[in-house]
């Protein structure tokens, strides 16, 4: 299935241009697996943790819905679901 | 350094002369607003921390609606890279204390306003004097260590503060009412590590400024509904505007207990 992978802010610089990326992944997918695809894919780059741990600063989103409200990284996808990865900022 | 008008119009904060609903007209024209809601913006007092991009944007608007007073608090000079996007400043007041050149220009927009400029940087010790008297507070800084102080004194104090960010071509928006929703900590709840020279591209701060300015007339008018509990995700990228849900963190070290 296809997944649509929005990023934002530093996150964004990490995976480049515009900040939309395209995944492909197994049928069933969660959060986590896409985390992991993501980490093979771009490496010490992305920095994990911080999209994981506890209280995480980064807001994931699967179709606008922040993942804390679903079932954290057990959140199922399905094919054409769009996730965002979003930071918080700090200009002014 | 203070920058005070003649108040002759506080002592007519129960009405409006003919000048002032010739300059407000086409706001007071605007239904949800008019005469009664200029007034409440007449009596009003804004604390704007920072004048640099969302404070530039944030400030124009909010003198030119009217607000009464309007307190900005910076210690920055003005740079030859501010400009970009610091739209009260011009080539010429290179090297000036921002507050200086803001007060100016601000109170040039609309001598009806009163401006208190304060050159200092927001700390702990000054946060209790500069809320002291403000009906709500509008973060316009550039970095979190200074959002959070102010968020925290905003809390404790029970104000309300406007939260705006920005970074490259995106923006952020949140308006935070004390034990009504969350506040920045319940939103980052783990300090961030500081960039400096943050890229921006200078109209988000202008749009973003514009938005904190907006949410502010709001709140003062009883106009409308604040975003509270929503993080309003700007990006320009492909123009879209995100509203993203935001709870109250019960174990908020900040407001959880508030």
């Amino acid at each position: 299935m296809k997944i649509i992978v929005k990023t934002f802010a530093t996150l964004r610089e990490i995976f480049g241009g515009t900040g939309m990326l395209y995944l492909e992944l197994p049928e069933g997918s969660t959060i986590e697996d896409l985390l992991k695809k993501l980490e093979e894919q771009y490496g010490s780059r992305l920095d994990i943790s911080r999209l994981v741990g506890e209280n995480p600063n980064v807001k994931v989103l699967v179709n606008g819905r922040e993942i804390m409200y679903l079932d954290g990284l057990r959140t199922r996808l399905r094919d054409g679901d769009s996730v965002a990865f979003i930071p918080p900022v700090a200009g002014g | 350094m203070e920058t005070r008008s003649p108040s002759y119009h506080q002592s007519q904060v129960d009405k409006l002369s003919p000048r002032e609903l010739e300059r407000y007209d086409r706001q007071i024209r605007f239904l949800g607003l008019g005469v009664e809601g200029q007034l409440k913006l007449k009596r009003a007092k804004v604390l704007v921390v920072g004048v640099g991009g969302l404070g530039s944007a944030a400030t124009l608007y909010l003198a030119s609606a009217g607000v009464g007073l309007l307190r900005i608090v910076d210690d920055g000079d003005v740079e030859l890279s501010n400009l970009n996007r610091q739209i009260l400043y011009g080539t010429s007041d290179l090297g000036k204390p921002k507050v200086e050149v803001a007060a100016r220009r601000l109170k040039e927009l609309n001598p009806e306003v009163e401006i208190e400029a304060i050159r200092e940087r927001l700390m702990e010790e000054n946060s209790g004097d500069l809320l002291s008297g403000v009906d709500l507070a509008v973060d316009c800084l550039d970095n979190f260590r200074a959002r959070f102080i102010l968020n925290d004194a905003c809390v404790e104090r029970g104000k309300p503060l406007i939260h705006g960010a920005i970074y490259g071509i995106e923006g952020r928006l949140m308006t935070i009412i004390p034990g009504k929703g969350p506040c920045l900590r319940c939103l980052i709840p783990r300090e961030p590590a500081e960039q400096e020279r943050i890229p921006v591209l200078g109209p988000l701060p202008g749009v973003v400024g514009s938005l904190e300015a907006l949410e502010a007339i709001k709140m003062l008018t009883g106009l409308g509904e604040p975003a509270v509990g929503k993080l309003i995700v700007i990006d320009g990228m492909d123009l879209s505007f995100h509203v993203v849900e935001v709870r109250r963190n019960p174990g908020c070290p900040v407001c959880g207990g508030k």
